[in-house]
C-alpha cells in the first residue's frame, strides 16, 4: 500500500467536496478497493470513507412500495432488513462473500465497481432498479455499461438504491469455486407487466439482459418454457474456471433453476 | 498400568492459547528492533538478466541495504541451497545444479529471489524494490512432467533430472509376457500448493557474536547446519528456534534461499532482520506438492492373482532441486509401491524434470499418497477390465495375515496386517449394502452417486532416532523433545504421555521443543514421525530415570534396588513408610546434592517403522448438468496399532481427508504457457472448505506394530494417502453411467461437466 490521506465525513454535502480534490476516491466498505491498494494497483491521493454518513445507511420501504437501500448499507444489512421486504434480494446479500466481506462490503461499492462477477448488479438490473447520486436518478438500463464501467461520473456518489418489489423473484448463484463469487449468476424476477433476467459473471460486457428468456418467461412463467431457447457462448468470459461454452450452458440452466425456485 | 498405548483422549492444552490469539509465530516476536527483509522476484519464469541495477533504489529513505549475488559472492559466501541426487538407473549422479540463494545472473521461475532489500520499514522496502532496474532477455520455457524443451541447467540438456529405478524388471518382464490377463492405466496426479495457514516466515538476529535464527519450519537442526556451513560459521554459533508454527505439511521442511539471504543479512548488517511472506509470495514460492504422470499396469494369472507390477512415472520437480525432491516420487513413492496387496514382481521407472516453475517437494505423505494413487486407481480400473467387483478383488489380492512378516518387492519389512478384516469393518461401517438404494435416492433428485474405496498403507517415515530429555525443576519437570509441532497437539500428547507414566502431573510438565540450544539434536516433524519416536524415547528416558532414583532411594533407606518398585505413580519400598511419587523423589535427590540424577536423557533407534494401514470409503454426488462434484459420505477404518490419544488421531485424519478432497475436487494449480502462475491468490486457488467437508465416520481395527513398545502407528499422514483415490474412483463410478471412462484429477465443475460432454460426443460418434 502507498501513503494515502483519509477523510470520514458525515453529510454527501461534505463526502462531495472532498472528492473534488484530486485523486480522492470514494471508500465503502473497502472490500475491493483496500485489497487492490494492498497490492499497490491503485494509488489514491486521499480516501474520502462514506460510512460515517448516517444518511447513506439503511433500508426503507418507499412510497411507491419500492425498497430504498442506502449507498453506504453493508451486506449484513441489506440481508437481515430487506428480508420481510424483499427476499430474493436480502438471500442475494447474505451469500455475498463471507461474514467479514458482508459485514464491511456495501451495495454502492458493489455498484460502483461493477465487478462482471457481483451479485448486485444482477439484482438492480434484474428489478429494474433505480441508482440515486448526489446528482440524479439512473435506470439500471441506462448503469451498466461493461465490465467495471458505470454511468457514473468522477466524484460522483451513489446514495442509494430502490428496487421495485416483484411478484417472485430468485437469485441463483453457480460460485466460481475458489472465490465465490458468481461464476454465473441469474436473477430472475416477475412483475405483473412482464419478467426480467439478468445474468452477471458470464458475459464480456458485464451484467446483462437475456432478452429471449424475458420473452419466453413473460407469456409462460416456467422452467419449461426456456426448452428451446439456446444461449450463444459468442462473447462469454473464457478464464481458468469455466470455457464460454460452459458459461452459456450455465446461463440456462440456472435460469430455469431460478425460474424453478422464484417466489 | 498399562505401558504400552494408552489411549486417553485427552484435550489438547494448546488450543486455548491457538484460539484465542496467544499463540506467538515467527513474525509475531521478531525483535522490536529488527529491520524488514523484501525480496524482489522474477516475474518471467526463464531469462537471463541484462541489467540489476540497485543503485538508485539504495539512495532511498529507509534503505538500510540491498543485496544481491555479486554481494554474496564479494563476502565470500557461495554456496547455494541445492538439495541432494537420487543415484540414475546406469549408476550416475541425478542432476545437481546450482540453486542460487539470490539469482545469478538468471531466473528460472516466476518468484525466483533476485535481490533483497532490507530497510526500516517494509512500505519503504517494497518502495525501494519498484525503483530496482532490471531487464530481462527471456529464454523458451518448458513445462509439464516430461523432459524435453530448452535446457534450464546445463547439466541437464534435456531437462531430466534423474532416471531411477528399482525392482526386478526382468522377472517383472516376463510375468508381464506370461500373464492370462494385462492391464494398464496413466494416472496424472495433480499439482498442489501447500498453503500453510502460516506463511513461510524467518528473522536473524546476531547476539554476541553467534547468530540466532528463528524460523517457522519443522525442527531447528537441518537449518542449523544449512546456515552455517553457508554463512561458514562454526555450528556453535549458530542458534535455531522454530516457534509456535501454523501448518508445515513437509513444505516447511526444507531450507529455502529467503532463510539463508535473511541469515546473511542480518550477520553482515550486524542488526536483526525480519521476513514473513505475503500470500502471493508464499503461493509463488512456496515448494509445491505432487505433479507427476503415471503409467501403472498389473499382471494377473488366470485366477485374478497378480503376478506382477510395472511403472513408469514422469515427476515434475521445478526448476531446482529443493531439500528432497528427488527423493520424493522415488525412494519414499518405492516405500508403498504394492500397496497392501501380495505381488510377486514388480519395477518401477521414475523420470524427474526439470521446468520453469516453483520446485516440488514434499507434502502431506511425500510419495506414499502418490504411489497408492495410481496403485488404488489400477486395482479399480483392473476390476472394470476383468468383469469383477473391486471390493473381491482387492481381497483376493491382499497380503494374507499369516504370510506376515512380508518383504514386498521394494524391500519393505512389513510386520503384521489384517487388511481383509479392517475391509470387512468398513464395509459395515459405511453401510455399503444401503449404497443401491441410496443411489437410486439421488437419481430421483438427478443426481449421480458414486462410491469409491481406497486400501491403502503407509510408510512411517523421517528420522528413525530420536532424544528426550527431562530436567526436574521449580516444582516440576521440563521436557525436552526433537521433534517439531506444527499444530498437532505435541505438548498435549508428549506431556499426558510422561504423566501417564511417572505420575508427575500434566500441569507440571513443561514442553520445550524447537531449540537447538537446548536441544542437542532432534528430528523435526515429518514422515509422521514423532509420537512413535519422541515416545519411545520417553520411555527409555523413564526407564532411566526409575532406575537412578531406584538406587538413590535404595542407599538412601537402606534396602535393595531390586525390591523397590515404581508403579507409575509412586516408589514402593518393602519397610519403609516412604512411598514418594517421582517429583518428591526429584527433591529428595536434589536436597542430597543428587543432581546428576535431575537431568536424564535417553536416546533411541528404531530399526523398523511401522506400516499403518486402512479403508476409505467415499461417496461422491455429482449433478451431471452442472458438473458439481460434492463429497457427501465419508468412512474410515484405519488400522493404527494401538492409539495413544484417540481424539487426536482422528483430528489428524479429519485434516488429512480434508487435504486430499482439496486436492481431488478444488486445488488445481494452473501456469499459462509462459510459466506464469495464473493461481497465485485465493481468488483463484480453491482452497477445501468447510462446506466442501462430508462428516467423516471413523473407526479403528487395531493390530498393534511390533516394531515399537508401544504398538502404535503413525497417523499424521495417513487421511491424505486414502483420500485422493476414494474420491476418484467414486467419481469415475458416478460418471460411467454417462460413458465417462477415464477421470483425473481435479474434479472442478468444468473438468466435470467437459467429462460428461466428451463422453456424450464420443457416445454420438
Ligand atoms: C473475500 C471476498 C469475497 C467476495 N465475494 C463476493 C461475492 O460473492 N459477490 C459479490 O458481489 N461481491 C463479492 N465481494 C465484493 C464485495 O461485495 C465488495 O464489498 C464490493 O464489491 C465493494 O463494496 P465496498 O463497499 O467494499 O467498496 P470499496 O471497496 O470501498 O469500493 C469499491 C469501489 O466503489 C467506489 N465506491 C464505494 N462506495 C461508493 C458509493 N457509495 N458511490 C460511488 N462509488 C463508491 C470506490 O471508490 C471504489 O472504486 C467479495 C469481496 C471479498 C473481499
Amino acid at each position: 500500500m502507498y501513503n494515502f490521506e483519509f477523510s470520514k465525513p458525515s453529510t454527501v454535502a461534505d463526502a462531495v467536496a472532498a472528492l473534488a480534490s484530486e485523486d480522492a476516491q470514494a471508500l465503502g466498505g473497502g472490500q475491493t478497493l483496500l485489497p487492490t491498494m494492498k497490492q499497490r494497483l491503485a494509488q489514491p491521493e486521499t480516501l474520502v470513507s462514506l460510512t460515517g454518513i448516517d444518511e447513506l445507511k439503511g433500508v426503507c420501504q418507499g412510497d411507491n412500495g419500492a425498497v430504498v437501500v442506502g449507498g453506504a448499507t453493508t451486506h449484513a444489512t441489506v440481508a437481515a432488513d430487506a428480508a420481510a421486504l424483499y427476499p430474493a434480494l436480502a438471500a442475494l446479500a447474505s451469500h455475498i462473500g463471507d461474514p467479514q466481506v458482508r459485514n464491511r462490503g456495501t451495495i454502492g461499492g458493489s455498484l460502483a465497481n461493477n465487478d462482471p462477477a457481483a451479485c448486485y448488479p444482477a439484482a438492480a438490473l434484474g428489478s429494474g432498479a433505480t441508482i440515486t447520486t448526489n446528482k440524479r436518478d439512473i435506470a439500471a438500463d441506462d448503469y451498466f455499461q461493461g465490465m467495471f464501467t458505470t454511468a457514473l461520473e468522477e466524484g460522483e456518489i451513489i446514495t442509494s438504491v430502490s428496487f421495485p418489489v416483484p411478484e417472485a423473484a430468485n437469485y441463483q448463484k453457480f460460485v466460481q469455486p475458489a472465490s465465490r463469487f458468481a461464476m454465473v449468476g441469474i436473477f430472475v424476477a416477475k412483475y405483473s407487466d412482464g419478467v426480467r433476467v439478468a445474468v452477471t459473471g458470464a458475459s464480456e460486457d458485464g451484467v446483462y439482459r437475456w432478452s429471449e428468456a424475458e420473452a419466453a418467461l413473460s407469456s409462460n412463467f416456467s422452467a419449461s418454457a426456456l426448452s428451446d431457447l439456446s444461449v450463444s457462448s459468442d462473447g462469454m468470459i473464457t478464464d481458468l474456471h469455466a470455457t464460454a461454452a460452459y458459461r452459456a450452458h450455465l446461463v440456462k440452466v440456472m435460469t430455469g433453476r431460478a425460474v424453478a425456485a422464484a417466489s | 498400568m498399562d505401558k504400552f498405548g494408552k489411549a486417553q483422549p485427552v484435550k489438547r492444552v494448546e488450543d486455548v492459547r491457538f484460539l484465542t490469539g496467544q499463540g506467538r509465530y515467527s513474525d509475531d516476536i521478531a525483535p522490536e528492533n529488527a529491520l524488514y527483509g523484501y525480496f524482489l522476484r522474477s516475474q518471467v519464469a526463464h531469462a537471463d538478466i541484462t541489467t540489476l541495477d540497485t543503485s538508485d533504489a539504495a539512495e532511498m529513505d529507509g534503505v538500510v541495504a540491498i543485496f544481491t549475488a555479486d554481494d554474496l559472492n564479494k563476502a565470500g559466501v557461495t554456496g547455494d541451497c541445492s538439495g541432494a541426487a537420487v543415484t540414475n538407473r546406469d549408476g550416475t549422479k541425478g542432476a545437481k545444479p546450482r540453486r542460487p540463494t539470490l539469482a545469478e545472473g538468471r531466473v528460472r521461475f516466476v518468484g525466483e529471489t533476485i535481490a533483497l532489500i532490507v530497510a526500516t520499514n517494509l512500505n519503504a522496502a517494497r518502495d525501494a524494490a519498484e525503483m530496482i532496474e532490471v531487464d530481462f532477455d527471456e529464454r523458451p520455457v518448458h513445462l509439464g512432467q516430461k523432459p524435453g524443451g530448452t535446457a534450464i541447467h546445463d547439466e541437464a540438456p534435456n531437462n531430466q533430472a534423474f532416471d531411477w529405478g528399482l525392482g526386478d524388471e526382468a522377472a517383472t518382464n516376463a510375468a508381464f509376457d506370461a500373464a492370462a490377463h494385462t492391464v494398464s492405466l496413466e494416472v496424472e496426479d495433480n499439482r498442489v500448493i501447500a498453503t500453510s495457514m502460516e506463511a513461510r516466515a524467518v528473522w536473524a538476529e546476531p547476539v554476541e557474536g553467534r547468530l540466532h535464527v528463528n524460523i517457522s519450519g519443522q525442527g531447528v537442526w537441518n537449518p542449523k547446519s544449512a546456515i552455517a556451513k553457508y554463512l561458514n560459521m562454526s555450528k556453535d554459533d549458530v542458534r535455531v528456534t522454530n516457534p509456535d508454527v501454523g501448518g508445515g505439511f513437509g513444505m516447511k521442511a526444507m531450507t529455502y534461499p529467503e532463510d539463508l539471504a535473511i541469515a546473511f543479512a542480518a550477520r553482515t548488517l550486524g542488526q536483526p532482520v525480519r521476513w514473513f511472506a505475503e500470500r502471493g509470495e508464499s503461493m509463488m514460492s512456496d515448494n509445491a506438492g505432487r505433479d507427476l504422470v503415471s503409467l501403472a499396469e498389473f499382471a494377473f494369472d488366470a485366477d485374478h492373482k497378480i503376478t506382477a507390477y510395472r511403472l513408469k512415472t514422469h515427476c515434475n520437480l521445478g526448476a531446482y532441486n529443493s531439500g528432497f525432491a528427488q527423493f520424493i516420487q522415488t525412494e519414499l513413492f518405492s516405500k508403498v509401491l504394492t500397496g497392501t496387496y501380495d505381488v510377486p514382481a514388480g519395477y518401477m521407472n521414475v523420470v524427474g524434470t526439470y521446468t520453469n516453475t516453483t520446485p516440488v517437494d514434499a507434502y502431506r505423505g511425500a510419495g506414499r499418497p502418490e504411489a497408492i494413487y495410481v496403485l488404488e486407481r489400477l486395482i479399480d480400473h483392473a476390476a472394470r477390465e476383468l468383469g469383477v467387483d473391486p471390493w473381491d478383488l482387492r481381497r483376493k489380492n491382499f497380503i494374507r495375515p499369516d504370510a506376515f512378516p512380508y518383504t514386498t518387492v521394494t524391500e519393505q519389512p512389513y510386520d503384521v496386517g489384517e487388511f481383509a478384516k479392517v475391509l470387512a469393518r468398513v464395509e459395515a461401517e459405511c453401510d455399503k449394502a444401503g449404497f443401491p438404494a441410496r443411489k437410486a435416492e439421488a437419481a430421483k433428485r438427478g443426481k449421480l452417486l458414486g462410491q469409491g474405496l481406497c486400501y491403502y498403507i503407509e510408510s512411517i517415515l523421517g528420522a528413525p532416532d530420536e532424544t528426550t530429555r527431562v530436567v526436574f525443576e521449580n516444582g516440576g519437570a521440563k521436557l525436552f523433545v526433537g521433534t517439531q509441532s506444527n499444530g498437532q497437539g505435541h505438548e498435549t500428547v508428549f506431556a499426558s504421555f510422561l504423566s501417564d507414566h511417572t505420575g508427575i502431573p500434566m500441569e507440571r510438565i513443561e514442553l520445550v521443543q524447537g531449540d537447538s540450544d537446548a536441544i542437542p539434536s532432534g528430528g523435526g516433524t515429518g514422515g509422521s514421525r514423532s509420537v512413535t519416536v519422541q515416545n519411545t524415547a520417553t520411555l527409555a528416558n523413564v526407564d532411566k530415570m526409575i532406575e537412578g532414583f531406584t538406587a538413590f532411594l535404595a542407599e538412601l533407606e537402606g534396602a535393595s534396588a531390586t525390591d523397590i518398585s515404581f508403579d507409575d505413580e509412586r516408589f514402593r519400598i518393602p519397610g519403609s513408610n516412604l512411598t514418594p511419587t517421582m517429583l518428591e523423589v526429584a527433591d529428595l535427590a536434589r536436597e542430597h546434592g543428587r543432581d546428576d540424577l535431575l537431568d536424564v536423557s535417553a536416546t533411541i533407534k528404531l530399526d523398523n517403522r511401522s506400516f499403518p494401514n486402512g479403508a476409505h470409503v467415499a461417496e461422491v454426488e455429482i449433478d451431471p448438468e452442472t458438473g458439481v462434484t460434492e463429497v457427501v459420505r465419508y468412512t474410515v477404518t484405519d488400522d493404527f496399532g494401538n492409539l495413544i490419544n484417540p481424539m487426536l488421531v482422528e483430528g489428524q485424519i479429519h485434516g488429512g481427508v480434508a487435504q486430499g478432497i482439496g486436492q481431488a475436487i478444488t486445488e488445481h494449480v494452473v501456469f499459462d504457457e509462459d510459466g506464469q502462475l495464473l493461481t497465485a491468490s485465493f481468488m483463484d486457488y480453491g482452497l477445501p472448505r468447510a462446506d466442501n467437508m462430508p462428516m467423516i465416520d471413523f473407526t479403528t481395527e487395531g493390530t498393534p506394530s511390533l516394531y515399537n513398545p508401544m504398538g502404535m502407528k503413525g497417523c499424521g499422514e495417513a487421511g491424505t494417502v486414502g483420500a485422493l483415490a476414494a474420491v476418484s474412483n467414486a467419481t469415475l463410478d458416478a460418471l460411467s453411467e454417462v460413458g465417462v471412462t477415464r477421470v483425473d484429477m481435479p474434479f472442478t465443475p468444468l473438468r466435470v461437466w467437459e467429462m460428461i460432454q466428451n463422453a456424450k460426443a464420443d457416445a454420438a460418434a
